[in-house]
């Protein structure tokens, strides 16, 4: 009874005062797998002394070539002593899902990565939600429509498509509706099957605000009918980092946060790779969701890499922390890392929360040596509703293009 | 006396019974154990969940929806695709198996039967990287094509098109056939053509009305096992295409690893219990053909 008097008087002035009661060593009645916020995990020191005492984190489907999760995976695992693990790096949203769903203890993962289009089967209607709440310490800072109220699922970085291509074409494509080009015949392509894969889904609306569409993107028609205009040429090909270095594949849209993986690795194997905005529409598409999965075993974990991913925060990387970094508090620490949030705007995607750390001056610059030129109008960021929409559309008629 | 027997009997006919059931199926208990748990329970619960909506109530709908577009065509490009690669590789393959079985030396057969067992299980994103190499529009084998006046890629060719993925197919569909269809050309008898000659049946003679109907039923069962392997055939086909040519085992994958479906994976597996059905439906008609065989094998 006193106990939880106690806790209560604990959470309630850690409401009113904040940042200051964050960093006061907590309790030890804390049970973290059910802290809904970093109040409830003790604080920050808190946090990360029980995250460094479990030492592992399981992941599920980041790999380390895409939106600079090598980098945010390494800062981690230094700043903190923690082990990360990464199950079926390249796999689908789908696999997350059916993993939280039906995996043994052992395989389920801590935290998720998901596409905007899955994000309903997290919190099924009448259903257990699959996913923990969490709020983050800047969770104002989330757009409200990129997070669940309750903090089930919450957006986290979300791309822009832009125009790879080989350097080697005659000439060089600069919008979407270049794609129907007769040059081009035989060459372009699409990152996938846009009915299962979300970049190619993305990609469809990428060419459809550039082929003259609807600027809401519940109506795609225009993007099908640039495709279907494409294939009419020559059938469609896959923009795979193998086609695109065996030279199948010239051109197509791809994520511009994958740029730093994608043009090294092509420069290695003597491709001359070129990503390049499109010069009149740009889409900024949906973020990807991220979220804490409710049978995650290593709870501390879980929710202290939610506080990184979403910390704002400019600093040290992996490379540049000392051993005297190290050996500071938990929130100490934190301060002078640099958050999850950074390392996806020098990825060149755009973090859930550039708005405000625009405001605050927090964010760093891109590392991206292509911009979205002057001509061009950025659309978007597309809402869930209206990519629902434009799902039923793709669904019903790119099979039969 | 007669009770008596009766009633001894009855506990040692049981005895026996239950002995001879212990020494006919213990030795095939492994088997059948296997068989149970990994090929029998997984189609059980696969029919089962096939049958469950999304709230795990019963209903039919997932299989309403699999004869309907995109879905129909999905199926009609497999069946397709099983059968022209299964007719294309059958006929030259039971002729290579012939010539190879009946005419070439031991060291050629030893050779030919490795090469087609590795050729025949080549398959997946290396077949799929091997054919971009030589038949890609950048391929080494279409730039000689091209300089000899063939421009493969003049027209609408590519390999993710339908006659793209036959090609394709066609690599391991080929070997495939010579595996499976030798055992049976080695068991034709040399005797036989010797002892139809020697009644004065001419080759022709022999072949119709000995070789050719002795032969038919493993033809047959070639045939169906390249139609499954191409009706089925999976991670070739993804690496190929983009989605615009509808395949039923590519439909499944998007349905049970897509990044874009909502919550459809009873409709997966809906489209997997009617892939079974078309596989069972092409064994019966083999069924039949065996029966009437068997009466000639014996």
């Amino acid at each position: 009874m006193r106990a939880k008097r106690l806790i209560a008087a604990a959470s309630a002035a850690a409401l009113t005062v904040g940042i200051v009661v964050i960093a006061t060593p907590a309790s030890a009645a804390v049970d973290i797998c059910k802290a809904k916020n970093v109040t409830e995990a003790g604080g920050l020191d808190n946090l990360v002394k029980l995250a460094k005492k479990e030492g592992k984190l399981a992941l599920i489907t980041t790999p380390r070539d895409w939106a600079n999760y090598g980098a945010i995976h390494d800062a981690y695992e230094k700043a903190f002593g923690v082990k990360i693990t990464v199950d079926n790096p390249d796999g689908s949203s789908q696999y997350e899902i059916d993993t939280m769903k039906t995996a043994p203890k052992p395989k389920q993962p801590d935290s998720i990565d998901i596409g905007p289009l899955v994000v309903a089967q997290v919190s099924p209607p009448g259903g257990k939600p699959l996913t923990s709440p969490y709020q983050v310490i800047n969770w104002k800072d989330i757009p409200a429509a990129a997070k669940d109220p309750s903090g089930l699922w919450y957006g986290n970085y979300g791309g822009k498509l832009a125009i790879v291509y080989n350097a080697t074409l005659p000439v060089a494509p600069t919008k979407a509706a270049d794609f129907a080009k007769a040059e081009y015949k035989g060459v372009v392509g699409i990152t996938g099957d846009p009915t299962s894969s979300n970049q190619a889904f993305m990609s469809v609306l990428a060419a459809s605000i550039g082929n003259g569409g609807s600027k809401n993107l519940s109506d795609v028609s225009k993007g099908l009918e640039l495709f279907k205009a494409v294939k009419t040429q020559a059938p469609l090909v896959k923009v795979n980092s193998t086609n695109l270095v065996t030279g199948t594949a010239k051109l197509g849209f791809m994520w511009d946060f994958n740029a730093l993986g994608v043009v090294p690795a092509a420069k290695a194997a003597g491709l001359d790779l070129k990503f390049v905005y499109p010069s009149d529409f740009v889409l900024q598409a949906p973020p990807y969701i991220n979220a804490i999965n409710a049978k995650s075993p290593n709870c501390a974990n879980a929710r202290l890499w939610q506080e990184f991913v979403y910390s704002q925060n400019k600093g040290k990387t992996a490379a540049t922390m000392t051993a005297a970094d190290l050996k500071l508090s938990g929130s100490k620490l934190f301060a002078i890392i640099q958050g999850g949030q950074n390392y996806f705007q020098q990825s060149g995607a755009d973090p859930v929360m550039s708005a405000a750390m625009t405001k605050k001056k927090l964010l760093v610059p891109s590392l991206l040596d292509f911009q979205v030129p002057a001509t061009a109008k950025v659309v978007g960021p597309a809402t869930i509703a209206d990519v629902l929409t434009a799902r039923e559309q793709i669904i019903s008629s790119w099979a039969s293009l | 006396m007669t009770l008596k027997v009766i009633e001894e009997g009855a506990p040692t006919r049981g005895r026996a019974f239950l002995t001879s059931c212990i020494k006919n199926f213990l030795p095939a208990a492994p088997l059948l154990l296997i068989v149970g748990f990994f090929f029998l329970f997984p189609i059980a619960r696969l029919i089962y969940v096939s049958f469950l909506s999304n709230e795990n109530t019963f209903t039919i709908d997932n299989f309403v929806t699999a004869t309907q577009e995109p879905y129909r065509t999905g199926f009609l490009n497999s069946i397709k695709i099983g059968l022209f690669s299964a007719a294309i590789a059958a006929f030259p393959g039971a002729i290579a198996a012939y010539f190879i079985e009946t005419r070439g030396s031991s060291k050629l057969r030893r050779t030919i039967a490795v090469m087609s067992g590795v050729l025949a299980n080549t398959g997946g994103i290396p077949l799929a990287f091997m054919f971009y190499a030589a038949l890609g529009i950048q391929g080494q084998l279409t730039k000689i094509l091209k300089f000899f006046g063939w421009d493969l890629y003049a027209g609408t060719f590519s390999l993710g098109s339908f006659m793209g993925l036959l090609v394709v197919y066609l690599y391991f569909q080929l070997p495939l056939m010579v595996i499976v269809f030798s055992p049976a050309i080695v068991s034709l008898r040399r005797e036989w053509s010797e002892a139809a000659r020697n009644l004065g049946a001419s080759q022709l003679n022999y072949w119709i009305r000995i070789g050719i109907p002795l032969l038919f039923p493993s033809f047959i069962a070639s045939f169906l096992l390249l139609f499954a392997s191409g009706f089925s055939a999976y991670a070739t086909a993804n690496a190929l295409t983009v989605g615009n040519l509808p395949l039923t085992p590519l439909q499944i994958g998007g349905l049970l690893d897509g990044n874009v479906s909502a919550a459809q994976l009873n409709l997966g597996k809906a489209l997997g219990v009617v892939m079974i059905l078309i596989s069972a439906c092409a064994v019966i008609p083999y069924l039949a053909i065996q029966r009437r065989s068997a009466r000639w094998q014996k």
